[in-house]
C-alpha cells in the first residue's frame, strides 16, 4: 500500500539564475490541462496495479514549480482526483493520524485567495520558497518577490488557519552577492516558522547560473562560505529551539516533515506529473521531466513513464546508507570495518556513536556524499583493502 | 632427415623493416601454409588459443623446400623477438641457428636494431644473408642499401638480395640462399642427446611444452629425459615438429628443430636455455653459450584489490613458462600491501607482461615506478643489491651506491644530432663516438645511466627526432654515483612507493616537481594532507592538499533518488580505483607520478 504521494504542479512565472527542476515558464499556466493529465496518469496506474493506495493517505505534497500559482480550487480537487472523495477535506490540525497535505508556494503568487482555498480544500503545511530576505539577493536569483511579499505571505497563511508553515532559504551565493546570511536567518526567525529548510546552492548545468559561472560573470561560489553559513544556521536554528532533524531541514519539535521523512525511509510514494519519482515494491520509476512532453505522453498513451528500474542489494544497501545519514536518527550498522571508518569520523568530528545508531554532525553532513561511499565500501561483503600494517624489516624506512 | 638437408635460421631486422611479412612469404613459397590450409589452421589456432588459453606465436616453423639441385631441404624457420629489450631471447634464438636472414628496410637503411642484431648473429658465428626488403616502394633505394650493407659486413654489394616481400619478388632467391649458403648442422644421432630449449609455452593438457634444437643424439618417445640445470625427469611421450599446430614424429634427430611433450608439471623445469638431456646417458657437457637472463629494469606489482594477491601469483607463474626473463618475488609494501617485486629486460617487456596480466589473466594492476638495480657497498665492505629504492639503506650505512650504465646507440638523421646531445647531456649521458652510415645519418654511441633510460628517454628521443631516431643499448658495467634516496612522505609518514633513488644534483628538482605532481593528482581528503620531499631527514620541498569543506547536493528533489545514488556509484568506483595509504586515499596514477614530469627534469 502507498499512503505517501507527490504532485508536481511544473508552472513557474519565471525561472530561476539556479533551477535545473522540471519547470514551465508561463504566467497564465494550463491549469485544467494539467489536472487532468495528472488525473489521467493516476487512473492508468491505479489500473496497472501500480498506485494500490491506503485508505487513509498519510502525506500529500504538490510542488513545483510554483503550485500557487494555480487556480487554488484546481489544487483543492487533487484528492478527488487521487480518488479520495472529501474524506480529507476540511481544515484540520497537523497530527499523526490526519493526512499531512503541504503545498508549495511563492510569497508574490500567495494571495488571500489561495490561501483561503487551499485551507478551506485541507491544505495544512505550506512551504515557502523565500530563499532571501534581501532584496538585492532575491533580484539577483530572478525571484519575483520582495522581502515584505514573504512576511505578508505568512500572514495571510496564519490568518486562513494554516499555522505549519515552512520556508526554505538558499545559502552559499557567490561571493558578489553580499548578502549577510546571518541576517536572514534571523528574519527567518522572527516569523516563529516550525519549519525552515536550508538548501546550499549549487551550480547545475544547464541554468543561468552555470552559464555565468563558467563565463566568469560570476565567481564559483566558494566552499568555505558553504561551509560557514551551513554551520552557522546548524548552530542558529540549535539555539532557537530547532531539531536538526535532516541534512538540511530543521523543524521545531512536533512539527517534522512527515513526507520528507518517508523518501528516506524506504516507505512507498506515488509521484504524479512531469518529473515525478515513485517508489514501490522494490521498484523505482519516473515520468518524462517536460512538462510539454508529459502531457503529450498522457494524452496518447495515459501515462508518462520515461524509465524505471529495479532495486538490487547493492543499490539498495548504498541508498539506504545515503538515506539513513541524512536523517538525525542515524543509521544502524555493524561490523568491523564499519568501526574502523566510523572511529576515524569520530576523531574528526563527524560523526557520534551510540549503541543504536551512527550518526553525523554538522561538519560530517558537510561531505554526506563522501561519508556515506565510505561507509557503503565498509558495508562490502569483499572489503576495500584495508591499510597493511608495516612489516618490521621496513624499519630503515623511518630512519 | 640427414643433416646437411636441414638448414635452421632466423630472420633478424629492425623494427617494421618486413621481417612478418617475409616469413609469411617463405611459408607460401615453401607450401607450408596453402590457402585451404591456412584458413583452416587460423581456425584451429583461434579455437586452440581459446579453449586452451595458449598464446600461438609462430616460434618455429618447419619448412620444406625443393631446391634448383633437385633435392628437398627441411628449413627451420625460428621467429626472434624484435625489440630491444628483448636481445636476450634473440640471442636465445640465434643459438639454435648456423643462419640468419638480415633484412633492411630499402627506404630506411641500416637502424640501431639492424646494427645490434647483427652484432649479436655475428657473436654467434651465423652465416648472414642479407637482404634489401621493400623494393618496390617508391622511396625505396637498393642499390644505395646494399652498399651501405655492403660496407657495414665487409662484403660484395653483390651478394645483397634485393626482395620485396609484400609482392614476393626475391622471395625464391631468398630460399636458394638459404640452401646455399647457410651451411647445415652437425651432430651424431648416436652421441647421448642435448638438446637446446629455446622457448616453452604452457597447455593445459600436455603441461609444459619446450620447443628445442637437438644439437647431438636423439630423441624419441619412451625415453626418459632430464636437464642440465633441474633435477627431473620426465618420460617423453610426443616429439615432433610445428608447423602451425604440432606434427608428431617418431623421433628428432641432430640439427632438428620441433617440440618435446613430457608431460611437465612443473614449470619451474622448462628454463629457457638450458639443455635436455637423457636421463640414461647423460652427456657430458651442457650446451653452452647463454647468456644468462639478467633483468634490467625493475617494479612493483600489486593487485588493485587486496583478495588478488594469489591470484596475481598464480598468472605471474604461468606467465614465467614462456618468458624466462621474466623475474618476481614476494614484497610487502607499506601503501600498496602484498605484491611482487618484478624483474624486466626493459620497459617494453614490463609493458608486455602488465598487458597480459590484464588481457590473458584478467588480473588488475597498480604498478609502482620502474627503476633499475643497484649495487651498494656498505660502510662494514658488505655488498647488497637493492631492487627497490625503499630499501635503500641510510646514508650514514652506506659507503658507495653503484647503477647500471649502458652503451647506447642512437641511430639518428644528421639534422638531429644537437637534440640527441642536448637530451643525453640532460640525462647524465658521456658521448663516446659518432659515424656517418650515409651522408644523412649518423649512428651515436652514448653512456648513459640505464636509470636515466628507463623512465622517458625513448619518447623524448622519438619527440626530438620527429620519430626518426632509433634506439638500442646493451649493459655496460655498474658505476658509483652520487647516489642518494628521496623519499616522499604523506602526512609525515614515507610511503615506500613514491621512493626513487636519484642523483643528488638533480634531486632538489625533481623533489620539487614531484610533490608538486602529486599534489594535483591527489583529490582532497576530509583533511589536510601535506605532502613532502625528503632526503634524510631534511625535507626538500613541501605541497598541501586541502581538505574538502563540502561535496553535498541536499536536495533529493521529489523523492528522485535515483539520480543521486547514480552520482554516488560513480563516486565509489572512483574511490575503489584509491589505494588507501594510513588514512590518505591515493589514486592509482599518482605512484607513476614521476612519468608525468615532462620537461621538469633538471
Amino acid at each position: 500500500m502507498i499512503a505517501h504521494v507527490y504532485v508536481h504542479a511544473p508552472f513557474c512565472a519565471r525561472r530561476c539564475v539556479y533551477c535545473d527542476f522540471a519547470v514551465t515558464v508561463n504566467r497564465t499556466p494550463a491549469g485544467a490541462t494539467w489536472l487532468a493529465a495528472v488525473s489521467r496518469e493516476f487512473g492508468t496506474l491505479r489500473a496497472w496495479g501500480d498506485a494500490p493506495l491506503a485508505p487513509e493517505l498519510d502525506t500529500l505534497y504538490v510542488g513545483g514549480g510554483t503550485p500557487s500559482l494555480l487556480d487554488p480550487r484546481l489544487v483543492g480537487r487533487l484528492p478527488a482526483a487521487l480518488g479520495r472523495g472529501n474524506r480529507n477535506a476540511g481544515p484540520k490540525r497537523d497530527g499523526p493520524e490526519t493526512l499531512e497535505w503541504t503545498a508549495e508556494a511563492n510569497p508574490e503568487s500567495f494571495t488571500e485567495a489561495v490561501a483561503r482555498e487551499w485551507a478551506a480544500a485541507g491544505v495544512n503545511r505550506i512551504s515557502f520558497g523565500v530563499q532571501s530576505f534581501d532584496r538585492a539577493t532575491t533580484e539577483w536569483m530572478g525571484r519575483l518577490h520582495s522581502p515584505s511579499d514573504a512576511e505578508a505571505a505568512v500572514a495571510r497563511a496564519r490568518t486562513a488557519g494554516v499555522d505549519n508553515l515552512s520556508l526554505d532559504l538558499i545559502f552559499g551565493l557567490p561571493d558578489t552577492v553580499s548578502r549577510s546570511w546571518e541576517t536572514d536567518l534571523h528574519r527567518a526567525l522572527d516569523l516563529s516558522p516550525p519549519h525552515v529548510s536550508l538548501y546550499g546552492l549549487t551550480v547545475e548545468k544547464g541554468t543561468q547560473l552555470f552559464r555565468d559561472v563558467t563565463s566568469g560573470r560570476t565567481p564559483r561560489p566558494s566552499h568555505a562560505r558553504y561551509q560557514e553559513e551551513y554551520l552557522l544556521a546548524a548552530e542558529l536554528l540549535a539555539d532557537a529551539g530547532y531539531e536538526h532533524y535532516e541534512v538540511s531541514n530543521f523543524a521545531l519539535p512536533g512539527f517534522a516533515s512527515r513526507h520528507n521523512r518517508a523518501y528516506w525511509s524506504g516507505a512507498s510514494y506515488l509521484g504524479l506529473g512531469n518529473g515525478a519519482h515513485s517508489f514501490h515494491d522494490g521498484r523505482r520509476w519516473w515520468n518524462e521531466r517536460e512538462w510539454e512532453e508529459y502531457a503529450a505522453l498522457v494524452a496518447q498513451n495515459g501515462h508518462g513513464r520515461a524509465g524505471q528500474e529495479r532495486t538490487s542489494p547493492k543499490r539498495s544497501r548504498l541508498e539506504s546508507v545515503w538515506l539513513g545519514l541524512r536523517t538525525a536518527q542515524g543509521l544502524e550498522v555493524a561490523g568491523r570495518s564499519v568501526d574502523r571508518v566510523v572511529r576515524r569520523w569520530e576523531a574528526r568530528g563527524l560523526a557520534t556513536r551510540d549503541d543504536t545508531a551512527v550518526r553525523l554532525t554538522p561538519l560530517g553532513w558537510l561531505l554526506l556524499d563522501d561519508l556515506a561511499v565510505e561507509l557503503d565500501l565498509a558495508l562490502q561483503p569483499v572489503a576495500h583493502p584495508p591499510p597493511v600494517d608495516a612489516p618490521a624489516d621496513r624499519a630503515n624506512l623511518s630512519t | 632427415m640427414p643433416t646437411d638437408r636441414i638448414r635452421n635460421f632466423c630472420i633478424i631486422a629492425h623494427i617494421d623493416h618486413g621481417k612478418s611479412t617475409l616469413a609469411d612469404r617463405l611459408l607460401e613459397a615453401t607450401a607450408t601454409l596453402d590457402s585451404r590450409q591456412m584458413r583452416d589452421q587460423v581456425l584451429d589456432s583461434n579455437e586452440l588459443e581459446r579453449e586452451r588459453g595458449i598464446t600461438i606465436k609462430l616460434h618455429a616453423v618447419r619448412m620444406t623446400h625443393r631446391a634448383e639441385d633437385g633435392r628437398d631441404y627441411v628449413l627451420n624457420l625460428i621467429d626472434t623477438p624484435g625489440h630491444v629489450d628483448f636481445a636476450y631471447e634473440v640471442s636465445r634464438s640465434l643459438a639454435a641457428c648456423e643462419g640468419a636472414i638480415l633484412v633492411v628496410d630499402a627506404t630506411q637503411g641500416v637502424q640501431a636494431q639492424t646494427l645490434s642484431n647483427l652484432f649479436l648473429a655475428l657473436d654467434a658465428e651465423l652465416e648472414i644473408v642479407p637482404i634489401v626488403n621493400k623494393i618496390d616502394l617508391p622511396g625505396a633505394e637498393p642499390e644505395r642499401r646494399r652498399h651501405e650493407i655492403a660496407e657495414l659486413m665487409g662484403i660484395d654489394p653483390e651478394s645483397v638480395l634485393e626482395v620485396s616481400a609484400k609482392d614476393g619478388t626475391g622471395v625464391e632467391a631468398v630460399l636458394e640462399a638459404v640452401v646455399d649458403r647457410i651451411p647445415p648442422p652437425a651432430g651424431d644421432p648416436s652421441d647421448p642427446l642435448r638438446a637446446l630449449i629455446f622457448d616453452s609455452y604452457y597447455d593445459q593438457y600436455l603441461g609444459a611444452v619446450p620447443s628445442v634444437r637437438i644439437f647431438d643424439g636423439t630423441l624419441r618417445p619412451g625415453m626418459s629425459m632430464t636437464f642440465g640445470a633441474v633435477d627431473a625427469r620426465y618420460e617423453v611421450t610426443q616429439v615432433g615438429h610445428m608447423r602451425l599446430g604440432r606434427v608428431p614424429s617418431a623421433s628428432l634427430g641432430p640439427g632438428d628443430v620441433g617440440y618435446v611433450v613430457a608431460a611437465i608439471k612443473a614449470v619451474s623445469d622448462t628454463r629457457s636455455g638450458d639443455t635436455i638431456l637423457d636421463a640414461a646417458d647423460r652427456a657430458g657437457e651442457l650446451l653452452p653459450g647463454y647468456q644468462e637472463v639478467r633483468p634490467m629494469v625493475f617494479a612493483g606489482l600489486y593487485p588493485s584489490e587486496s583478495d588478488g594477491y594469489e591470484e596475481l601469483r598464480d598468472a605471474l607463474q604461468r606467465l614465467r613458462l614462456n618468458d624466462a626473463a621474466l623475474q618476481f618475488e614476494p614484497e610487502t609494501s607499506r601503501a600498496l600491501g602484498f605484491g611482487f617485486r618484478c624483474g624486466f629486460l626493459g620497459l617494453l617487456h614490463l609493458e608486455i607482461v602488465q598487458e597480459r596480466l590484464d588481457r590473458e589473466f584478467d588480473v588488475k594492476l597498480v604498478s609502482t615506478v620502474p627503476n633499475v638495480k643497484y649495487e651498494v657497498v656498505m660502510a662494514d665492505r658488505r655488498r647488497i643489491v637493492v631492487e627497490n629504492p625503499s630499501m635503500l639503506p641510510d646514508r650514514a650505512l652506506v659507503e658507495s651506491v653503484a647503477e647500471p650504465v649502458v652503451s647506447a646507440r642512437i641511430v639518428a638523421p644528421s639534422a638531429y644530432i644537437g637534440n640527441v646531445q642536448r637530451l643525453c647531456h640532460e640525462r647524465r649521458g658521456a658521448f663516446k663516438s659518432m659515424s656517418y652510415l650515409d651522408p644523412h645519418r649518423v649512428e651515436m654511441e652514448f653512456e648513459l645511466p640505464l636509470a636515466e633510460i628507463v623512465l622517458d628517454f625513448y619518447d623524448r628521443l622519438k619527440s626530438g627526432t620527429r620519430g626518426y631516431a632509433a634506439l638500442d643499448y646493451e649493459f655496460l658495467e655498474y658505476r658509483p654515483g652520487d647516489l642518494i634516496k628521496l623519499d616522499v612522505m604523506v602526512n609525515r609518514e614515507v610511503v615506500d612507493a613514491f621512493s626513487v633513488i636519484i642523483h643528488r644534483e638533480n634531486a632538489y628538482h625533481h623533489g620539487r616537481a614531484l610533490v608538486r605532481k602529486l599534489r594535483e593528482l591527489i583529490p582532497r581528503q576530509q583533511f589536510e594532507v601535506a605532502l613532502q620531499a625528503a632526503i634524510g631527514n631534511q625535507i626538500i620541498a613541501r605541497e598541501t592538499v586541502k581538505a574538502v569543506r563540502k561535496n553535498v547536493t541536499a536536495k533529493c528533489y521529489g523523492g528522485d533518488i535515483t539520480r543521486k545514488r547514480k552520482l554516488l556509484e560513480r563516486q565509489r568506483e572512483g574511490k575503489k580505483r584509491m589505494k588507501q595509504v594510513g588514512s590518505v586515499e591515493i589514486p592509482q596514477e599518482a605512484f607513476m607520478a614521476v612519468l608525468q614530469l615532462d620537461g621538469e627534469r633538471a
